[in-house]
């Protein structure tokens, strides 16, 4: 068990003291990032896009960097996303063009409800 | 554990001073938006400063984005698409949970129909505000099955890739609607003579939380606008419409890009001008004005507006990749924007040979059209049922995708492969 998933069990532990109707937390340690491919970069990635919107709609796309470059300026100028710093926007577009390229590598499984 | 402790630290200390440097943009990126947060949980969040960063609250947690559908494949949660395996789509009249949900907002959270109002203005004689019983005290009600399909419907087949919700097959439906006529709402306001368009708004919330942003306001030529079959909707199957799929108040368009056919409808204007509301510009809902190959770059003043939805069918019995016998009925669903579906053919032996299915007529314009016959397979093995549906203008549905770079417009035929024993 890393430090970090302790921490989120203290943490956790706490909350349910707190809370009458707790969410089933099973997965979260797991699924930090949601449906999103665990690597270096998912975090900035994932707290980027998903102020907003699902990280879902992030997992099925299949782009070059040149149309994940053009997705980011599309969402800062058309949908009110903050801009990135240099640092951070080389981050998340190393992470996407790495991991949801135009061959698809971690197109998500469907699930049904 | 030092590191993770001052990052922890350093990201309550963005969450705290959020409220007096709204332009900490990282503080901002790491959380959730207040505007998103509220819009999402329908109130504001009065301790919002001690919600731990990125959690989700309870009540968005519990919450079943699919309550009252059945069998859908969620392909996004926020905003909330999903859409409904080919085989769950075998009813003639689609059950409303089997309708495919397309939204591109945050519904709202108060859909009283009692109290909700449509305003007609724009360049009109007679502009109105007028409630669910206005609307049926003084219109005809009707009740059509009308067919939706969102005009990405098939983007998860393009290669290269194409932005947007990768949907399959099932991003269509044929539910009755019942509700007034568009026409005879826009008749008795007036429409001027110089109107072109009719510009759709309704009540659901940008996603940013921005409420100076909407999430989309489309339209339609004002001819389409006074054909007969466009209806403005309040019962879905008899009920009340479903929350996702607009309550309590909604355009219902057949055969055109569904999203035209604006959900929590709260106003619809007349313009002397095409509308430029959000995805209305742009690529959005585009396609190019001549034929592309896969991947080519096209520039955005080539893009011309979807009007019909093409020719397409869809093989609902037998589900794709099961066992049958020798024998097995085949049927399904055919439809074609703004015509009538004249044949559909099958073939299981991958398109060499093709027979004609029985075809039902619509149950009125707009509607699909339930076909349906009986195939045999001479040995054992692995088959392919393909249908092709041919219109009324004579236009076969293509083998290969017709390539677009937003991905719309897939009506290529649908295979469902069965093992036969």
């Amino acid at each position: 068990m890393t430090m970090a998933s302790l921490f989120l069990r203290i943490f956790f532990f706490f909350m349910s003291i707190f809370m009458v109707a707790t969410p089933a937390f099973s997965n979260e340690e797991d699924n930090e990032f949601g449906i999103l491919f665990n690597a270096p970069g998912v975090e900035t990635t994932y707290y980027a896009c998903s102020a907003c919107h699902s990280e879902r709609i992030v997992a099925q796309q299949g782009l070059s960097r040149k149309g994940w470059e053009e997705m980011l300026v599309w969402m800062v100028e058309e949908q009110g996303m903050f801009e990135l710093e240099d640092a951070e926007r080389n981050e998340v577009l190393d992470y996407l063009t790495t991991h949801y390229n135009v061959d698809r590598p971690n197109f998500p499984k469907r699930k049904t409800n | 554990m030092k590191e993770k402790n001052q990052k922890m630290a350093e990201k309550s200390r963005k969450i705290t001073t959020m409220d007096e440097s709204a332009k900490d943009r990282r503080g901002f990126l790491k959380s959730t938006s207040l505007a998103t947060l509220a819009t999402v949980v329908g109130a504001s969040v009065p301790f919002y400063r001690h919600l731990p960063n990125g959690f989700i609250p309870a009540a968005m947690a519990t919450e079943n984005v699919l309550d009252g559908k059945d069998g859908l494949t969620l392909l996004n949660d926020r905003p909330v698409n999903a859409e409904t395996p080919p085989e769950l789509l075998d009813d003639a009249i689609t059950p409303t949970n089997r309708h495919f949900i397309r939204n591109n907002g945050i519904p709202p959270e108060d859909v009283d129909a009692k109290s909700w109002t449509l305003t007609i203005d724009g360049f009109i004689d007679n502009p109105m505000e007028l409630s669910i019983a206005d609307l049926r005290q003084n219109f005809d009600v009707v009740t059509m099955a009308l067919t939706l399909e969102c005009g990405g419907n098939g983007r998860g087949f393009f290669n290269p890739p194409a932005k947007g919700n990768q949907w399959t097959y099932g991003a269509v439906a044929c539910s009755n609607w019942t509700g007034v006529r568009l026409k005879d709402v826009l008749k008795k306001a007036g429409v001027q003579s110089n109107v072109v368009y009719t510009a759709h708004y309704g009540a659901d919330a940008h996603l940013s939380g921005d409420p100076e942003k909407l999430p989309i306001s489309r339209g339609l030529p004002i001819e389409k606008a006074l054909s007969d079959n466009v209806l403005i909707a309040f019962e879905m199957n008899g009920e009340a419409l479903h929350p996702m799929n607009g309550a309590p108040l909604r355009l219902v368009v057949p055969g055109w890009p569904a999203s035209t056919a604006q959900k929590w409808l709260k106003r619809i204007q007349l313009r002397d001008q095409v509308h430029d509301g959000p995805k209305m510009t742009g690529k959005a809902y585009r396609v190019p004005a001549y034929k592309v190959s896969p991947g080519q770059t096209v520039p955005t003043e080539d893009f011309v507006i979807i009007e019909r939805m093409p020719v397409k069918s869809l093989v609902t019995f037998p589900a794709n990749n099961t066992d049958i016998g020798r024998q097995t009925e085949v049927r399904g669903h055919a439809w074609s924007g703004d015509r009538k579906i004249k044949k559909v053919d099958i073939s299981t032996d991958f398109g060499a040979t093709w027979t004609e299915a029985e075809l039902d007529e619509p149950v009125n314009r707009g509607a699909w059209q339930n076909w349906r016959t009986k195939v045999s397979f001479s040995q054992a093995g692995y088959y392919e049922i393909w249908a092709r549906a041919t219109d009324s203008e004579g236009v076969m549905q293509p083998f290969a995708i017709d390539w677009n770079p937003k991905g719309y417009l897939n009506n290529t035929m649908h295979r469902v492969g069965v093992r036969a024993s």
